[in-house]
This record gives C-alpha cells, sequence and structure tokens, in this order.
C-alpha cells in the first residue's frame, strides 16, 4: 500500500520531470546540449550529495539544519590546514574531511545522548560550526590549490565531470543500501515507529549516530568539491544549502515525518529543481525568479500527491 | 434519549447495521461487544464525532441532528473517552473549563469562577486531593479520569458516555469510580457504560446492549441474565473452555533471577522459570510486573541482582543483548511498542532476526518473504498478503504479528505482557493456544496479565507482585483468585516460605 | 511503563508553595533571565562601559524587531507547527513599507500595509498548513523560495533611499522611551496576557498540547491554526517596520539567517518545539538574552571574527541546559 503510493509519487515526479525537460528545450536550443546537461551535473552535485544523506536522515524522522555551516567550516578547515598548517594537500584533504565528520558525529551526540529533538540541535550547531569558520578563517580567503586538485571540481573523467561520477556513484550505492539492506530497513523502522525499533532490538541510536555522520561526511565531501570548482575558500560558503537539500528531499517524496522516502526521489527532486533552474535562466528569467518557481513547485507537488494519496488509498 | 435505525459505514464496509439504543435518566446502560463490533462508532455518533448514514437520535423527544460535538454537547451529551483527551499541559481548572469559559465582560475568561467551580466539581465527586491549578501532566490515570468527569459535569451532562472507564486503572480505584457512577446515577444521569469487565457491568448496570458484527442482538435488565448468557451473545457461540490449559512437560530450569533490583519497580526479585512452564504474573497496574519484564529484556538494565540462563549468569543491557541470548518480550502496547503500523507484515516479522535474514548487509527477500508465509499460515493470521501493512490488520491479527516476529528468534524464553488485551474472544482463545503449543516444545513462558481468570487458566504457577515485590508464588493447584487477589492488594508479605 | 510515569510525580503532587510553582510553571524564563543578569554582573565587572544608557538603548531598540517577530512565532511554535519564511517575509514587508513612504503614499499607510500583507501571506499559508494538510515546515520552505526569489527578482536587491523623517519611527522616542522598546514591551505584554487570560489564547495551547482532543473538545482547530498564522504574519508586519526604520535605508534583501534567529529565540525562551507549552515572555527574554550576548562578546573584546561562534556555544549550552533540566523534572521515563 505504502510502497505503491511512494512509487506513485515518484512517477508523478519524473514525469514532471520529463515535461518541464520538454517545455525547456523547446524554450532555448542551448538547453538540451550535452554540454550544457554536464554542466548542470556539475553544479548539482554539492546539493546532490548533501540532500541523498539527508533522504536518510529525514527517512529516520530527523533532519539535519547544520550541513551548509559544516560545508563552510570543512572549506575553511581544508585551506588552514594546507596553507598554514602546512599538511600536503592530500592530507588536508582527509583531515579536513574527517574533522566535517566528526562535527556529524557531535550532532548526533548530542541529539542521542542529550534527547535534544533534531531541529534545535542542528539549529544550534549551525550557529556553533559557522561561526567557528568565520572565527578560524578571519575573514581571509585561500587560493592559489595546485592544478590538480582542479581536476575534482572542474575537470573530467570519460568526458564527464568529475564530481558527477562521485555524486552517481554515491546515489547508486545509497540507493541499494536504503531499499536492499538491513541497515536502510532500519532507517525505516526507526523512521515509523521508534519505540517499536528499539523493542525490536534495533539499533537505533548506533544508526542516529551514523546518519549524523554520514551527514557530516557528504556535506565535507561537498566541501572539498566546492572550493575545488571556484578554486578558492571563503567561511560563507555553503549558507543556506541545508533549505535547498531539504526542498529537494521533501519534493523526491521523503515524508518530512519520517518512516517513507527513496534516493532515487530525491535524485529526481534534484534534477527538477536544476532543470528548473538552468532552463528559466536560460530563459531570460533572473536567477531569483527561478528560486521563487523551485518554492512554488515544492508547495504544487506535495500537495498534488497529497490529492493523489488520498483518493488512492482511502 | 434514544437512538433508532442507526447504520453507518466506512469505505463501503457496514460497521453499524441497523442499530436501536436508549437510555433513560438514572440508570446505567452497559454497551457490550467484542472488538469491532460497533461500540465505539455507535458512541461516537452520540458524541456527534461520527455523523451517521441513517438513523435518528431523540434527545427528550426532540429529534436531533449533530453536526458537531457542540451540538451533542448543548444537548446534555458527554463523554469520557477511554483515551482520555486531556491537555497535558494546562491546569486542572483549564481543562474542565476549556471550550466553555465562563466569561466576564470584554470576552475575558473569568478565571475566579473558572477555579471556583472546578473545586466544586471535584469535591462533588470526592475528590478533595486534587489541585486545581495542577497541570494535568502531573496527574495519575485515575486523577485524569475524574478530571475527565468533572469536565462533562460542568456542562451539565444528562447524558454520560463512558468509554471502557477502568481500561487501565488499579483496583482501588475501580471502586472508588463505581461508586462515583452510583452517585451519578442517583441524580438522574443517564450513563451509556462499555465495558468488558463482567463483574463491573453485574455490580452497576440496570440494562445491558450486546452488538455483535455491527447489529444489535438485544437488550435486557441486567437481573435476567448471567454471564454465560451475556458472553455466548457476544460471540455468538458459547465457549465451552475459556482457557484450554495444555499440559507440557516440564523440565529443567532455564532462567534464574536473584535479588534483581532496577528502581523503585523491580525490587530484590528472584524466581525460577522451567522449561514447558507458564508463569504467570499478577498485579496491580504500577506494581511492577511490566517493569519486571523490561529489565529482564535489557530495556532497564537490573541496577543489581543476578540473571542465570540456562546455568550460566548473563549480564542483559540492551533488548539486542536479551533477543541474542534468547529471551523475547511481546510488549503491553502493541501500538507503540511491538509494530510499526505502516511497514509490510513481511518487515515486521523479520523485524527482530533481520541479521539472520541477511547475506552480508543485504536482506534475502525470499528467505523472508518464507518466514513470513509461514507464520501467517501457523498462526493464522489473517491478512491479503505479506505486504499488506499491519496497521491494516485487526487487533488479534496484529497481536498475531508481534508473536510471529518473536517466535522468529526462536527464544527459550518468551515473555508476554498482556497477549490478550485488545483482541476479540476468538483471537484470544487462538493465542493461548499457540502458547500450548509453545510450552510443548519446550518453551518458557511468562505472562503477565491484568485478567485474573487468565493468569490463573493459563499458568502453571503464579507469581504475584505488589510495590515492586514479589508478594506471593501459588502453584496452580493451589491458586485462587482470592489468595492472587490478597497477596495483590495486601502489603508486603513477610518473608513468604 | 505507562504507569509507572504518571504514579510517580502524583505522589508527591501537592500544593506547592508560590516558588515552586513559580519555578515549574515558568522555569526556562527564570532560567534565560538568569543568564541575562548573570552576563550583566560579569561584563560589567570587566568593562564599566558596558551599562552605559546609549549601549543599553542600542542594544534592546536594535533587536526589538527579532522579539516583535518571535511572538508571533511562538504562537506558531506552541500550535505545534513551526514557519522558516519568516525571514524572507520581514524582508519582503520592510521594502513594501519603504516603497510606499517613497512613493507618496501618505506614511501612515507605508506603515499598516505590512501588517495586512503579511496577514494575508501567512493565512495562505495557514490555510494550506490546516486544510489542505502539507506539514508546515515544507509550505513554509516554499513560501521561504518564493518570498526571497520574489523580493529579489522584484527589486534587484537596490537600496531605497531618501525616507521620509516621519516614517522613520524606530528612531523616535515615544515619553523618552525608544520606539521599538515600547513595541516589544507592550506586544509582549498584550501577548502573554491575551494568550494566558482569553479562550482563543488557551486554544492555542491546547491545539499544540493535544490537537486530537482540541476537536473533540469543539476547538474549530483549522480555522484556529490560519488565524494564528495571519497574527503571526501580523507580527512580522510590526517587526517589519521596527527592522525597515531604524536605519536612513531598507536594503531590499532578507536578512541571512533571520529565520533561525527567531526560531532559535522562541525554542530558548522555552516554548517547546513539539508545542503545546511555553510563554512569549521567554521568547522575548531570549532575544535580549542574544543581543545581550552579541554585545558583551564587543565589550570583552572578543573578536568580531569569534562571535558567532561563541554565540552558538551558548546557544548549544542553553539548550542542553534545558534538556537537563526537563530530564531532571520529568524522570527519564518520558
Amino acid at each position: 500500500m505504502n510502497y505503491r503510493a511512494l512509487l506513485r509519487h515518484e512517477t508523478f515526479l519524473a514525469v514532471l520531470l520529463a515535461i518541464v525537460l520538454v517545455v525547456l528545450a523547446w524554450q532555448s536550443d542551448r538547453f538540451f546540449t550535452v554540454a550544457n546537461l554536464l554542466n548542470q551535473g556539475r553544479l548539482m552535485t554539492e546539493i546532490g550529495l548533501i540532500a541523498i544523506a539527508m533522504t536518510f536522515v529525514i527517512a529516520t524522522g530527523g533532519i539535519d539544519l547544520s550541513v551548509g555551516s559544516i560545508l563552510g567550516l570543512v572549506a575553511i578547515l581544508l585551506g588552514v590546514f594546507w596553507q598554514n598548517v602546512g599538511l600536503p594537500l592530500p592530507l588536508a584533504i582527509v583531515a579536513a574531511i574527517a574533522a566535517g565528520t566528526l562535527a556529524g558525529l557531535f550532532n548526533g551526540l548530542i541529539i542521542t545522548r542529550f534527547k535534544v529533538p533534531p531541529l534545535i540541535a542542528t539549529l544550534a550547531t549551525l550557529a556553533l560550526y559557522r561561526g567557528l569558520a568565520e572565527g578560524i578563517s578571519q575573514a581571509r580567503s585561500v587560493r592559489g590549490y595546485p592544478e590538480w586538485f582542479y581536476v575534482l571540481g572542474q575537470g573530467e573523467v570519460l568526458g564527464i565531470p568529475t564530481q558527477l561520477w562521485i555524486l552517481l556513484i554515491g546515489a547508486l550505492i545509497a540507493s541499494i543500501i536504503l531499499a536492499y539492506t538491513r541497515w536502510g530497513r532500519t532507517v525505516y523502522a526507526i523512521g515509523s515507529n521508534e519505540v517499536a525499533s528499539r523493542f525490536s532490538g534495533l539499533q537505533v541510536e548506533k544508526t542516529k549516530i551514523a546518519l549524523y555522520m554520514a551527514s557530516g561526511f557528504a556535506a565535507s565531501v561537498a566541501a572539498v568539491i566546492f572550493v575545488s570548482r571556484v578554486s578558492t575558500t571563503r567561511s560563507d560558503m555553503g549558507t543556506g544549502i541545508e533549505l535547498d537539500a531539504i526542498t529537494a528531499v521533501v519534493l523526491g517524496g521523503t515524508s518530512i515525518f519520517g518512516g517513507r522516502g527513496t534516493v532515487l526521489g530525491t535524485f529526481i527532486g534534484l534534477c527538477l529543481i536544476q532543470a528548473l533552474k538552468n532552463g528559466l535562466s536560460l530563459a531570460g528569467v533572473k536567477g531569483d525568479g527561478t528560486i521563487m518557481l523551485i518554492g512554488a513547485v515544492l508547495i504544487l507537488a506535495i500537495l498534488i500527491s497529497n490529492v493523489f494519496e488520498r483518493s488512492g488509498s482511502r | 434519549m434514544s437512538m433508532k435505525g442507526m447504520s453507518k459505514s466506512f469505505v463501503g464496509i457496514k460497521v453499524l447495521k441497523d442499530v436501536d439504543f436508549d437510555v433513560r435518566q438514572g440508570e446505567v446502560h452497559a454497551l457490550l461487544g467484542e472488538n469491532g463490533a460497533g461500540k465505539s462508532t455507535l458512541i461516537k455518533m452520540l458524541a456527534g464525532l461520527y455523523k451517521p448514514d441513517t438513523g435518528t437520535i431523540v434527545v427528550d423527544g426532540e429529534e436531533q441532528k449533530f453536526a458537531s460535538t457542540s451540538d451533542a454537547t448543548s444537548a446534555g451529551i458527554a463523554t469520557v473517552y477511554q483515551e482520555l483527551l486531556l491537555f497535558p499541559e494546562l491546569t486542572v481548572a483549564e481543562n474542565v473549563f476549556l471550550g466553555n469559559y465562563p466569561r466576564k465582560a470584554g470576552g475575558w475568561i473569568d478565571w475566579a469562577t473558572v477555579r471556583a467551580r472546578t473545586r466544586d466539581l471535584l469535591d462533588q465527586l470526592d475528590s478533595h486531593d486534587l489541585d486545581v491549578d495542577t497541570k494535568v501532566l502531573n496527574l495519575s490515570v485515575a486523577q485524569r479520569q475524574r478530571v475527565e468527569i468533572a469536565k462533562a459535569l460542568s456542562k451539565n451532562a444528562r447524558i454520560l458516555i463512558m468509554d471502557e472507564p477502568t481500561a487501565s486503572l488499579v483496583e482501588s480505584d475501580v471502586q472508588r469510580l463505581m461508586e462515583v457512577v452510583t452517585q451519578l446515577r442517583d441524580r438522574g444521569v443517564g450513563i451509556v457504560y462499555v465495558s468488558h469487565r463482567m463483574p463491573e457491568i453485574f455490580a452497576l448496570a440496570d440494562r445491558v446492549t450486546v452488538l455483535r458484527d455491527g447489529t444489535h442482538v438485544g437488550t435486557r435488565d441486567i437481573g435476567d441474565v448471567d454471564e454465560q448468557q451475556l458472553v455466548s451473545m457476544m460471540v455468538g457461540r458459547s465457549i465451552e473452555s475459556l482457557f484450554p490449559k495444555a499440559d507440557a512437560e516440564i523440565g529443567e530450569t532455564v532462567l534464574e533471577v536473584r535479588n534483581l533490583n532496577h528502581g523503585r519497580h523491580v525490587r530484590d526479585i528472584s524466581f525460577s522459570l522451567r522449561r514447558g512452564e507458564i508463569l504467570g504474573i499478577a498485579g496491580l497496574v504500577g506494581s511492577g510486573r511490566t517493569e519486571l519484564a523490561l529489565t529482564l529484556f535489557g530495556m532497564t538494565p537490573a541496577t543489581s541482582g543476578e540473571i542465570v540462563l540456562e546455568g550460566e549468569p548473563v549480564h542483559i543491557a540492551s533488548p539486542r543483548q536479551a533477543r541474542d541470548l534468547g529471551i523475547a518480550y511481546v510488549p503491553e502496547d502493541r501500538g507503540l511498542q511491538g509494530l510499526v503500523k505502516p511497514m509490510a507484515i513481511r518487515k515486521n516479522v523479520s523485524m527482530a532476526i533481520i541479521e539472520k535474514l541477511s547475506s552480508g548487509i543485504f536482506i534475502r527477500a525470499d528467505a523472508e518473504a518464507k518466514i513470513t508465509r509461514d507464520a501467517i499460515e501457523r498462526f493464522g493470521i489473517r491478512s491479503r498478503n505479506i505486504d499488506q501493512a499491519v496497521g491494516e490488520l485487526s487487533g488479534g491479527n496484529q497481536q498475531k504479528v508481534v508473536i510471529a516476529k518473536w517466535l522468529a528468534t526462536n527464544p527459550k524464553v518468551l515473555i508476554l505482557d498482556e497477549p490478550t488485551r485488545g483482541v476479540d474472544v476468538g483471537a484470544k482463545a487462538e493465542i493461548h493456544s499457540i502458547m500450548g503449543e509453545l510450552v510443548k516444545q519446550g518453551v518458557a513462558i511468562i505472562m503477565i496479565s491484568s485478567e485474573l481468570p487468565e493468569v490463573l487458566g493459563m499458568s502453571d504457577r503464579v507469581l504475584v507482585m505488589n510495590s515492586g515485590e514479589v508478594t506471593d508464588v501459588i502453584d496452580r493447584s493451589k491458586a485462587s483468585p482470592e489468595r492472587v487477589g490478597a497477596a495483590m492488594t495486601a502489603h508486603r508479605l513477610e518473608e513468604t516460605a | 511503563m505507562m504507569s509507572e510515569a504518571v504514579a510517580q510525580p502524583a505522589r508527591r503532587l501537592r500544593r506547592q508553595n508560590f516558588a515552586q510553582r513559580l519555578f515549574a510553571e515558568y522555569g526556562q524564563e527564570l532560567v534565560v533571565l538568569a543568564a541575562i543578569a548573570v552576563l550583566f554582573v560579569v561584563v560589567t565587572l570587566v568593562n564599566p562601559r558596558f551599562v552605559n544608557p546609549n549601549n543599553l538603548v542600542t542594544i534592546f531598540s536594535g533587536n526589538a524587531y527579532i522579539a516583535v517577530a518571535a511572538i508571533g512565532m511562538a504562537m506558531v511554535i506552541m500550535t505545534g507547527n513551526i514557519d522558516v519564511s519568516v525571514g524572507a517575509l520581514i524582508g519582503v514587508l520592510a521594502t513594501i513599507a519603504g516603497t510606499l513612504a517613497v512613493s507618496g503614499y501618505p506614511i501612515w499607510v507605508a506603515l499598516v500595509a505590512p501588517m495586512f500583507v503579511g496577514m494575508a501571506i501567512n493565512a495562505v499559508i495557514g490555510v494550506l498548513v490546516a486544510y489542505a494538510r502539507i506539514p508546515a515546515i515544507v509550505v513554509t520552505l516554499g513560501a521561504l523560495s518564493i518570498l526571497r526569489g520574489g523580493l529579489i527578482s522584484v527589486t534587484g536587491g537596490t537600496w531605497i533611499t531618501d525616507l521620509p523623517p516621519d516614517f522613520l519611527i524606530a528612531q523616535k522616542r515615544f515619553l523618552s522611551v525608544p520606539v521599538p522598546l515600547l513595541f516589544m514591551i507592550v506586544l509582549t505584554v498584550l501577548a502573554f496576557l491575551w494568550m494566558r487570560y482569553t479562550a482563543f489564547g488557551r486554544s492555542i495551547y491546547a491545539i499544540g498540547g493535544n490537537r486530537e482532543a482540541a476537536v473533540a473538545t469543539g476547538i474549530p482547530v483549522e480555522r484556529r491554526l490560519v488565524t494564528v498564522f495571519a497574527i503571526h504574519g501580523a507580527f512580522a508586519g510590526i517587526a517589519a517596520i521596527l527592522f525597515a526604520t531604524q536605519l536612513q535605508v531598507i536594503q531590499s534583501t532578507v536578512p541571512p539567517n533571520l529565520e533561525l534567529t527567531i526560531i532559535t529565540a522562541t525554542v530558548i525562551g522555552g516554548v517547546s518545539i513539539l508545542g503545546g507549552s511555553g510563554t512569549v515572555i521567554g521568547s522575548t527574554l531570549a532575544t535580549i538574552l542574544f543581543a545581550t550576548i552579541g554585545s558583551a562578546l564587543i565589550f570583552v573584546n572578543v573578536s568580531a571574527y569569534w562571535l558567532r561562534a561563541v554565540i552558538g556555544l551558548l546557544i548549544l549550552a542553553t539548550v542542553l541546559a534545558d534538556m537537563w533540566r526537563r530530564h531532571g523534572r520529568n524522570g527519564a521515563a518520558a
């Protein structure tokens, strides 16, 4: 029953995406070109990685608002580790990602050990991590990375942007984990009924901590890609990205109350948002007008899918 | 008040067919029926929560059409629901008058009157100890219920509907509630009393109406029926033996508990349990029965004491460990603790053995499907298919899913906490026969139940708890309602032999 | 489990004295108040200029708009909902006010219009939440994009200058009290009394505490939700005016992270994120606490770069203290 309702939402989204693609292609001949589409894939990777991890977090009934700040913090740490501490760049990358994952661990610990609602916990760490980024950076930016580093954010592998590979592989692994493994099952079970999950011997706390760590990790990888793509670090990187990621996840059919959602849905939601952004800007709509449309699409998509679901199951 | 020809359908299924019901001033009219017989639908129509498809409601000779609960309220009908509808963060006085505040000029609430009248209403209910300014979250269930009754009285209700009012009360509070009901009846209030408990019905009711499968089976004066007749009216057949005790061979000791402690509700508990044995645990709500189970199951790990499983001392710190040691717990609150309702039967049944059903981290869907089909067949779970959401099943079938989930772990010790609460008579018998089958296979069962006949009927030995301590352990042959009841309510006996 | 949770406190439930009751009911407010007091004492010892009246006025009136917005937010959160679009809404309303003021409309129109526009926009949000049953966080996430995107694409982020002096009410004083401060205090007190002593106000707690019970009690839950969102919009309108008129110019963008600041203030002030409890006095005190922290850090010479980190740390500490207090009171049973 549930499963079918879920498929329905994804089908509906996919159809919507197809329509949007057709309309946009018809609107502008620059839209449906390989170069443009690949470039869009490049641009959506950072939000995409975060959104995939966020799908898991929201499916357990949680939320992680601190990802944008973790992204900023990791970007700053990358620069600091490399330039100020003098680590070799690969080591600096690893250290920065480790720090971001630790930030996620910290979120998980606050949420599970102190029973702080995730919304509040990550709201607090959103302020904290961004503050740390600002404090550490002292408004300095780090530039001048070695050439090989830019392969990650600006280069290509087999004709496809490097980071798009990372996103696709990440999405594939994540969707397999969520759909076919006992870890994924645990995520849904916690999101639907945490108490019963605990009574069934599932590892509720460990799973949650792991997911917030994964969320921190995804934001950290996104940070490295971000730095590589724009060739610099700034402490305000990633501001507001949490809302973009949550929009993609919710648009993709994940219930904000937990227990329901798929990586595929999130991915389609992501593509839809990116296509709209790009297509509209090609059609001459200014960047901010597209944000507006995305908001409207979010509300409408959930509204329509709600109506479908109610008429279908009742 | 009378209702005639009440019918109601949900999603095309008729849950109530042409039912008549009435209540007179100053009488207690009991409403009886199995789960799903249509009792709650009927009273919800009376309370204005549901609109009847057909039928009329007449109050004091006037036909009424209730569009909302406030219509029913103004017609003098008030309801005390099973799940008490109070607001924990608001005070007692506020809860009583919420939505019905006395006003001063300008629309401001007259708080002095609110508090004074609440005090007065509670005093009428002999609840002089209840502080009107306390937040409801600080109250016990029985106290909350009196607040609900005060709320009903505050609306000058002439008809009071009580939906299973004693379901979650301890014995002493039940007595007190029955006094309150009697007192209200004597003041001329008509009371619709929904309950499963026969003793109460015979003590309180003037008349009794039985519903079955949404139809009206009959209305009798209480003097004209006995318990057997009522049960057979409810289930449509006479139950030969309510508690078929299967004789199983009782083997060696599986579980030995010595001086177990956790908090104030598990104090210095010792007992042993043998293969093939059913150990019934009796006690009032709050006596520590469930807390003991939770401690054995690792939910609230023991702070001191010993648990010896098959001769090995074990330390149980989590449900996971308990499971791996062969202890299973079918919890008290099925919806909250036992099931993930939106999930498929398949996923619920496999939940506790998901590691065993996986290769690496991947779930073996075929193995999962097989084990689920086997469970559906073995326990007679009535469902469309293994992918049906558990929430769509009836209470009895839901309970069987929880039992199936835990039996999949092949437990040595199975703890059943109120295994037949909220399931109908048919499913109840099925669950009892499953228990019989299990002990024959050598499983040791601990059964917690508030239903004394069930405890006495099913158990080989009865362990009685009171205030977190064991007050008596009685063999089946010597167990009588009087002895168990005495141990449940008495102060701790000095050193029971 | 249930029985334990219920039976346990019932035993020590008897008449409490005034102090106990005050603490039970306004514990979080008192904690925040104490934090403010401690902060004042400590910072003043380090740097006496901190208590200079000019500085205090700057602290309080500069942040009054946050407190005003937090009042509406508190009501919304008490019903068990949330609004992440309020920052964008304030940006939009401020721009509307400024635009009206410089296009020759009477000043009072410019000052009053934001309230009504805010009510209208949030009423729509309320309808989507209450009747279409879309979770509030989803609706307001969408509204956030629409308002933010709409604002920038219409105005291009330009500055509104040459505001008429009469329009700049946040810089005025009434009976020598700065107007924003006056608004903050009066609105907080009024809202508190309204929520404490009127039937409508009590129904906000009821809806957040137990929605089904509220329906059964005959409270028109859907209608009330729409109204609460609309009231929240009106407060956002007032907040927008205070925000727009404190400087000589209005930048027509959305103040970054304003919604998070407002939500945090509300929650730190003791409004349960799950709905059903809290007061607007708490949210206002929490706003004052944040403002005091921000200013205090400057006075004790914390580098501006570390400001946000320290604030973040303090927020976290307050959240943890709050959790500790709640668990301590209710036991681990919940």
